[in-house]
């Protein structure tokens, strides 16, 4: 199966055996394809793996540590042919990643965020409320992963509307108006996790709004949420009590690989799309784990050609859960993700500080 | 302003009383007075005994630092330093900045001061580490028994971020020692002392280790355990991340000796953290992963050798090695014919030089070569971070003097 045609398949239809066998190969030609077009990842390859011969498993496919993007934009591609560059939101003090994209696999990035998308909204666009303010996207000049995440999703919609006014504080007017004229039918919601539930869900608690209609997808990670104590179900039962939503998608992905797009599925738990797919490995020795155990999760995706992100060790903890077991009609891996590795306080004498040590 | 004050007792205090009762000018103390030797001799069984100090080997190393005999070793030396022309007086106030994440550094820092008769102001972090909150409950114990006059003679204090008392306290004293690297050097020294006033800093320092190759190859299997346990406590008692902790590890000799010696010496400490069960936060992993792909990258690595919690990046040359580092068990290896062939690849920045099998006029030789421009301190594996008087370059007994020249008449 070639690239296209894993873009073009159903997104969860493959058995995870003959996902990985097309996989392995798939993968494995971009290994050499970025051994032969970027010196530097050449160089890790030769000296971290002592080079890279054809892989039998998954597990085999050479990996390197998402964080290095932060110092090291490494390409595929001659500078000429560089259409945009992303930049990760990175936590505060941290250097953002640079992920540079030529035309192909922006557009393959484009294609495949639709690809997942349209397997739970349908083929349709559907007017869409964004749980957002609409201040995040006003200078396209300078746009952060969070309103780059919020453009690219709101191709998916029609009739947009921001549930947030420029203050973060609730826009009553605008989502009842919004509701009226499409809460009869299906309509989309987008927003990040926190920001759904802090700006959105516990300013709409008692008023009795209806969003019985909508689908909502949010990302961005449990961080604050889990400070708070509230979890992926109690997300899910509260939005069902106060609003009568029931159809609500978390999706995992990072802006330092292209495809790697993880929807939620009925269950609870993420699901790889056919193009891509997760490995999680114990911290210590960096092995692969046994389906069950947590770890850290390495996220492969066949789609990144303009730069070696094509496997790249995470710094998120993960679990699998279940393979093809198709309780909500998706073959291949159901994986949950745990939240950031604790960071770890290091002495010493010196005042820098070693998180940022960089060279 | 309010400061928070750790010892001699738990309370808060305004800052001007601090810096009023410090300045008071009070009875002088001679060096290495009684009172005070039997002080820190107190403290030092103090922390012995204690169950809870037992479980930080550091502390352990600190008190058997100030144990008498250590303490009137101390005072011989200082004796016997001093010419019999002059006479030694404490300077008066220090004001020590000690770093954040060294839990013992600010005791050392304050017992070669408080042994020379002085009186002390040390600023503790807010972020401190168990080992020091022990050290400071400790310390309290001892003082509540001690003369009242030792009790007056030291004030730990803390206060944030603030300026205010960083200025006053400047003013104040007669010396300013500032552990902690170059950016707090940079940020104290906008503060001004007063002009008889002196400092001493500590900026940024790395730290390397030698190993003679030949007389490796003669250890027994003994022999190179013991070793590598010595190079463990060197390098991990604070997650490498001390300045004398070695980051370097040089092999000296010819080219199939020094690849021999190496590969038994990496195995070595391998096993030996297998042996202690040496485990790092999995942050730590994942940061000298990143770091190991920077250096790769960077620097002319030719060989990556990852035992967890060990990883070994063997470098074609030194002498671009960066300055900051992941910590946490990473270290850059490298061959050299001679000991001398490090004359030209280090610089100022350089601390300690850990060696083994180097005889001690080579060594000397070393130093000459340097010239002052690297390295202040070599000593035997497993000493890295052994406090010692001789410190970056300074006598700290005699920092924390006035000598009085005094000439009689014929």
């Amino acid at each position: 199966m070639t690239v296209a045609e894993l873009l073009q398949a159903a997104p969860y239809s493959i058995p995870q055996a003959e996902k990985e066998a097309i996989l392995v190969e798939q993968l494995g030609a971009l290994t050499e394809h970025h051994r032969r077009e970027c010196a530097e990842y050449d160089r890790l390859v030769r000296i971290l793996y002592g080079g890279s011969g054809p892989a039998a498993r998954l597990a085999d496919i050479p990996f390197l540590p998402v964080g290095l993007f932060k110092s090291h934009a490494l390409r595929s591609i001659p500078e000429s042919a560089i259409f945009k560059t992303l930049r990760s939101s990175g936590t505060t003090g941290q250097e953002p990643s640079q992920i540079v994209l030529d035309r192909e696999t922006a557009q393959r990035q484009t294609l495949a965020l639709s690809r997942i998308m349209t397997h739970v909204l349908g083929a349709r666009r559907l007017p869409m409320l964004l749980i957002e303010t609409p201040s995040l996207i006003k200078d396209r000049r300078q746009i952060s992963a969070r309103a780059a995440g919020l453009l690219g999703m709101m191709n998916f919609g029609r009739d947009h509307a921001y549930a947030l006014n420029d203050a973060m504080e609730l826009d009553g007017d605008a989502v009842r108006g919004f509701l009226e004229r499409f809460g009869g039918q299906p309509f989309l919601m987008f927003g990040f996790t926190f920001v759904a539930w802090q700006y959105f869900l516990m300013k709409l608690a008692g008023q009795k709004v209806d969003l019985s209609n909508g689908t909502l997808i949010h990302s961005g990670g449990w961080k604050k949420l889990q400070e708070q104590a509230v979890s992926p179900q109690e997300l899910r039962r509260r939005f069902l009590a106060e609003t009568g939503l029931a159809r609500i998608y978390n999706f995992y992905g990072m802006v330092e690989q292209v495809g790697s797009v993880f929807l939620e599925g009925e269950d609870g738990y993420l699901y790889p799309p056919a193009f891509a797919d997760v490995i999680v490995r114990d911290p210590v020795t960096l092995e692969e784990l046994p389906h069950g155990q947590t770890g850290i999760l390495q996220v492969l995706s066949v789609l990144p050609t303009s730069y070696p992100g094509h496997s790249l060790l995470t710094e998120d903890l993960g679990v699998v859960r279940a393979v093809d077991s198709p309780a909500c009609g998706r073959f291949g891996k159901a994986f949950s993700t745990l939240g950031r590795l604790p960071r770890a306080e290091l002495r010493g004498c010196s005042d820098v500080i070693a998180a940022s040590a960089r060279i | 302003m309010e400061v928070e004050i750790l010892v001699p007792e738990l309370r808060s205090a305004p800052l001007e009383d601090v810096v009023a009762e410090l300045s008071a000018r009070a009875a002088p103390v001679d060096p290495f007075s009684d009172r005070v030797v039997e002080f820190c001799a107190d403290f030092s069984q103090t922390i012995f005994r204690d169950r809870e100090a037992s479980r930080y080997p550091e502390l352990a190393a600190l008190a058997f630092w100030m144990r008498k005999a250590e303490l009137v070793r101390l005072r011989a030396e200082f004796e016997r330093m001093t010419p019999p022309q002059t006479v030694a007086a404490p300077r008066g106030l220090v004001f020590h900045i000690p770093p954040a994440n060294v839990d013992t550094i600010f005791v050392y820092s304050w017992l070669l001061a408080a042994l020379t008769g002085n009186r002390n102001a040390i600023r503790m972090s807010s972020r401190r580490a168990p080992a020091a909150d022990i050290l400071l409950r400790l310390w309290r114990e001892s003082l509540a028994r001690a003369a009242p006059e030792i009790a007056r003679s030291a004030v730990v204090l803390s206060y944030g971020h603030d300026e205010e008392a960083t200025r006053a306290l400047s003013l104040a004293c007669d010396v300013r020692v500032i552990w902690g690297g170059d950016r707090t050097v940079a940020t104290i020294r906008t503060a001004p002392l007063a002009p008889h006033a002196r400092e001493l800093t500590f900026p940024d320092r790395a730290s390397l280790a030698a190993i003679h190759a030949g007389r490796y190859a003669e250890l027994d299997a003994a022999g190179r355990r013991k070793l590598a346990g010595q190079f463990f406590n060197d390098a991990y008692w604070f997650d490498q991340m001390a300045c004398s902790s070695p980051r370097v590890v040089v092999f000296a000799g010819a080219a199939e000796a020094a690849t021999q010696a190496s590969a038994a010496f990496w195995d070595a400490l391998t096993e030996c953290l297998d042996e202690k069960q040496f485990a790092s936060p999995a942050a730590i992993h994942m940061r000298k992963l990143v770091y190991s792909c920077q250096a790769i990258l960077e620097l002319p690595v030719v060989e990556y050798r990852r035992d967890p919690e060990a990883t070994v990046l063997q470098l074609e040359s030194l002498g671009r090695e960066p300055r900051e580092h992941s910590g946490g068990g990473l270290f850059f290896a490298a061959r050299v014919d001679n000991l001398r062939d490090l004359v030209p690849v280090l610089n100022r920045r350089h601390q300690t030089l850990t060696h083994f099998g180097f005889d001690g006029a080579e060594l000397r030789r070393l130093a000459a070569a340097f010239g002052g421009r690297a390295i202040d301190r070599m000593v035997p594996v497993g000493q890295a971070l052994q406090f010692s008087r001789f410190w970056d370059g300074y006598d700290l007994l005699h920092e924390f003097c006035r000598f009085t020249y005094c000439e009689v008449g014929r």
